[in-house]
C-alpha cells in the first residue's frame, strides 16, 4: 500500500512551490520521483488524482457538490480500469482469448495474475478502458459469448468498486 | 497486483453468486413548483416535470450497473406528497386524475414504482388532505405503478387515531376494489410512524418537504452476502463476533452502494442524498432475511430468540453502514416482508411464524409489519388496531415503523394468495379474532409520549 498521507503532503508543498495553475502531469511526475526517493520500497506507482483532493482542501472545489465525499468515484485511473475476472477448468486457450476480447475493443492490460490449483484455473487481469472503442456493455457481451466458447466463466466490473469495498 | 485474488473472489462472489444487488436507485423529485389553478394544469405540469428529470434515469442506471458488473435491479421515482399539490383540486376525482398523470409518466420514463401518493396526517387532517384519503382505494385500484403512504404518527404528535381508524377503511376498500388480483392495491400502500423523508425503498418512499429540488438515494440489500457469511461462520462462535462479521460485510456493501449512488448523481447532474442499507429479501432463493437468522441458530424463524436475533443483525448492519458512509440515511436495517423471503413463508405455512412474533420483530427490524396477508374477512376495526399497535411501538420507542397488510378477499387462514414479481407470494395469517370495535371507535389521538417533551 502506497502511504496515502505522505503523497498527499507531498503534493501540496510542490502545489505550494508551483502554485495552483502548474501542469498537472508534471506535478505527478514530480511527486512520483520525491515519493520514490523517500521511500524506495514503492512499486512504480502513478499518483493522478490527488490534485483534487488538494485544491478541494484548498477552498477551490472545482467538482461541484456532487462529487466530493467520502468515496472518490470520479477517480480517473480507478474509473477506466477494469477488473476482468476468469474462473473455470483449466485448458489452453483462455489467456489468449481473453487477450484478444480486450484487444479488439482497444482496452490494453494493466496487469495479470493467474494460478492454476488441481486443474482449477483462476485469473485476474486488470484493463485500461481508456482507449476502449467499446460500452461496457458491448464489452460484457464478448466476454459472455468468448466464455462461453470455451467453457469458462469471466466477469468484467470496473476497478473503483473493489476500491470502495476493500480500501479505506 | 493492488488487490488480493481473495478480495476479488470475494466481490465477485456477491455479486454473481450471493444476489448482491442496488436494490434501488430512486430520485427523489419535488412536484411543488408543479401546483396549477385546476387539475388538468397540475397533471400536465407533473407529467412534464417528471418526463423531464426523470427521461435519463434508467439508461444511465443500467450503464452504471453494466460498467461496475453489480445488478441494479430497479429505477424508482419518489415525488412530493400528493396531498400537497391539491392547488385546484376540490375533490376525491381530482386527486384520482393526478394519480393517472402521475401512472402514466411514471410509465413513459420507464420506472417499476413511482412512491408519494401520500399524506401526512399524524396531527390532523386539512380539508384537502381528508378529500385525498378518500381518494387512495381507487387511485391505487387504477394504476399500476403508482405507490401510496400516509403518516399517522410520530413521536412528537403521537398517534392520529381517527386517522388510524379511516385507514383500516381504507385498506378494505382497497382489497375490495382488488378482489380479482388477491387486493393488490394494499400491497402498495403503507401506513407509518415517524416516516423517513429520503426512504428510497417502496412503496413508503417519498420525496420530503424538507427535501431539495431533487435527490438520488440508493436502497443497497444483499441478505445472501451475509446469509452466506452466517452458514460459514463456525457452529460455536459467539453472539459477537457474528455481530462483527455482519458490521464488516455491511460496511462493503454500502461502500458499493455509496459508490453508485455518487455516480448515478454525478452522471444525471442531480445531487446525492443518502444510502439506504436496508437487507431486503426478494422470493428468489438464497436472498431470504429469514435464512440470516435461521443459521445463527435456529431450526426455523419465528422460534424464541429470533427477536434477539434480528436485533444483533439491525443493529449490526447499522453500525457497518454508518462507518462506511456519512449519507446513511431511509430505514438502514433488516426489512421482513413476508410474502417476499421464502423462508418466511415457510415458516409461516408451520405454524412457526405468527402475526404476533411479527410485532415483536417490529420493535427491533427496520421498519415493521410488511407484506402480511390476513383473512380477507378480517374487520377494518382490527386491521386499525394492528395498526395502532405498530404504531404504539414506533412513537414509544421512537423509531420508524410501518404496516403493510394485505386483507385478501375470498381467502382465510390456511389459503396462499400470489401477488407475483417482487411482491411474492404469502399464506393467509390468522389474526386475533376478539374484537377492538371499542376502543377504535372512540378516535381522537394517543398523546404524544413524555420523551417527546425533550426541548
Amino acid at each position: 500500500m502506497a502511504n496515502e498521507e505522505l503523497i498527499y503532503r507531498i503534493t501540496r508543498a510542490v502545489y505550494e512551490r508551483l502554485g495552483a495553475d502548474a501542469d498537472e502531469q508534471t506535478v505527478s511526475n514530480l511527486v512520483t520521483d520525491i515519493y520514490r526517493a523517500v521511500e524506495p520500497e514503492v512499486k512504480a506507482k502513478g499518483v493522478s488524482g490527488k490534485r483534487e483532493a488538494v485544491s478541494s482542501s484548498s477552498g477551490s472545489n472545482a467538482r461541484g457538490d456532487t462529487g466530493a465525499g467520502d468515496v472518490p468515484p470520479a477517480d480517473d485511473a480507478s474509473a477506466s480500469r477494469l477488473v476482468v475476472s476468469v474462473f473455470g477448468v483449466d485448458r489452453p486457450g483462455i489467456v489468449a482469448s481473453v487477450s484478444q476480447v480486450l484487444a479488439d475493443a482497444g482496452c490494453s492490460i494493466v496487469d495479470i495474475n493467474q494460478t492454476v490449483v488441481r486443474g482449477k484455473f483462476a485469473m485476474v487481469m486488470i484493463a485500461d478502458t481508456r482507449t476502449a472503442k467499446e460500452s461496457a456493455a458491448e464489452l460484457k457481451a464478448r466476454f459472455r459469448q468468448a466464455g462461453e466458447r470455451i467453457g469458462i466463466r469471466i466477469y468484467a466490473q470496473r476497478e473503483d468498486l473493489f476500491n470502495a469495498m476493500h480500501r479505506i | 497486483m493492488e488487490y488480493t485474488q481473495a478480495e476479488i473472489l470475494q466481490t465477485v462472489r456477491m455479486t454473481e453468486m450471493e444476489n448482491l444487488d442496488i436494490r434501488t436507485v430512486t430520485l427523489g423529485l419535488s412536484l411543488r413548483d408543479c401546483v396549477g389553478d385546476s387539475v388538468a394544469e397540475t397533471a400536465s405540469r407533473v407529467k412534464a416535470k417528471i418526463n423531464k428529470r426523470a427521461a435519463r434515469l434508467v439508461s444511465t442506471v443500467n450503464e452504471i450497473g453494466d460498467e461496475l458488473g453489480i445488478a441494479i435491479a430497479n429505477k424508482r421515482i419518489s415525488i412530493t406528497p400528493v396531498s400537497l399539490l391539491g392547488g385546484g383540486v376540490r375533490d376525491r376525482r381530482g386527486f384520482v386524475e393526478l394519480a393517472h398523470a402521475i401512472d402514466e409518466a411514471a410509465a413513459e420514463v420507464g420506472v417499476d414504482f413511482i412512491g408519494g401518493y401520500s399524506a401526512l396526517v399524524h396531527k390532523g387532517f386539512t380539508n384537502i388532505e381528508s378529500e385525498f384519503f378518500d381518494s387512495v382505494p381507487e387511485a391505487l385500484a387504477t394504476t399500476a405503478r403508482l405507490c401510496s403512504s400516509v403518516n399517522v404518527a410520530t413521536t412528537r404528535a403521537g398517534i392520529n387515531m381517527d386517522a388510524v381508524a379511516r385507514v383500516g377503511h381504507l385498506i378494505k376498500d382497497a382489497a375490495t376494489r382488488t378482489r380479482e388480483t388477491g387486493g393488490l392495491a394494499c400491497a402498495k400502500f403503507v401506513c407509518f410512524a415517524n416516516a423517513v423523508e429520503d426512504n428510497p425503498f417502496m412503496a413508503g418512499a417519498f420525496h420530503g418537504v424538507g427535501e431539495a429540488e431533487a435527490v438520488i438515494n440508493v436502497g443497497v440489500s444483499g441478505p445472501g452476502v451475509v446469509a452466506h457469511a452466517m452458514r460459514h461462520a463456525p457452529k460455536d462462535a459467539p453472539l459477537d463476533e457474528l455481530a462483527e462479521l455482519i458490521k464488516k460485510l455491511s460496511f462493503k456493501l454500502a461502500r458499493a452502494g455509496e459508490l453508485i449512488g455518487r455516480e448515478a448523481a454525478r452522471r444525471l447532474n442531480v445531487p446525492f442524498g443518502i444510502i439506504d442499507l436496508s437487507l431486503a429479501p426478494t422470493p428468489k432463493f438464497g436472498d431470504s432475511v429469514a435464512e440470516i437468522i435461521e443459521a445463527m441458530g435456529f431450526e426455523r424463524v419465528g422460534a424464541h430468540g429470533t427477536t434477539a436475533a434480528l436485533a444483533l443483525l439491525t443493529d449490526a448492519v447499522k453500525k457497518g453502514g454508518a462507518m462506511a458512509s456519512s449519507n446513511v440515511g431511509g430505514m438502514s436495517g433488516a426489512f421482513i416482508p413476508v410474502s417476499e423471503d421464502a423462508r418466511m413463508i415457510e415458516a409461516a405455512q408451520l405454524g412457526a411464524l405468527t402475526l404476533e412474533k411479527l410485532e415483536a420483530w417490529t420493535s427491533v427490524c427496520s421498519v415493521g409489519l410488511d407484506m402480511v396477508a390476513v383473512p380477507g374477512d378480517t374487520s377494518a376495526e382490527t386491521l386499525s388496531a394492528i395498526i395502532a399497535d405498530e404504531m404504539a411501538i414506533g412513537v414509544m420507542n421512537h423509531k420508524t415503523t410501518a404496516v403493510r397488510i394485505i386483507p385478501v378477499p375470498g381467502k382465510t387462514v390456511g389459503d396462499f394468495v400470489e401477488f407475483g414479481g417482487l411482491l411474492g407470494s404469502a399464506p393467509v395469517m390468522s389474526v386475533n379474532g376478539f374484537s377492538c370495535e371499542q376502543f377504535i371507535r372512540r378516535g381522537g389521538r394517543i398523546p404524544a409520549p413524555i420523551h417527546s417533551l425533550r426541548n
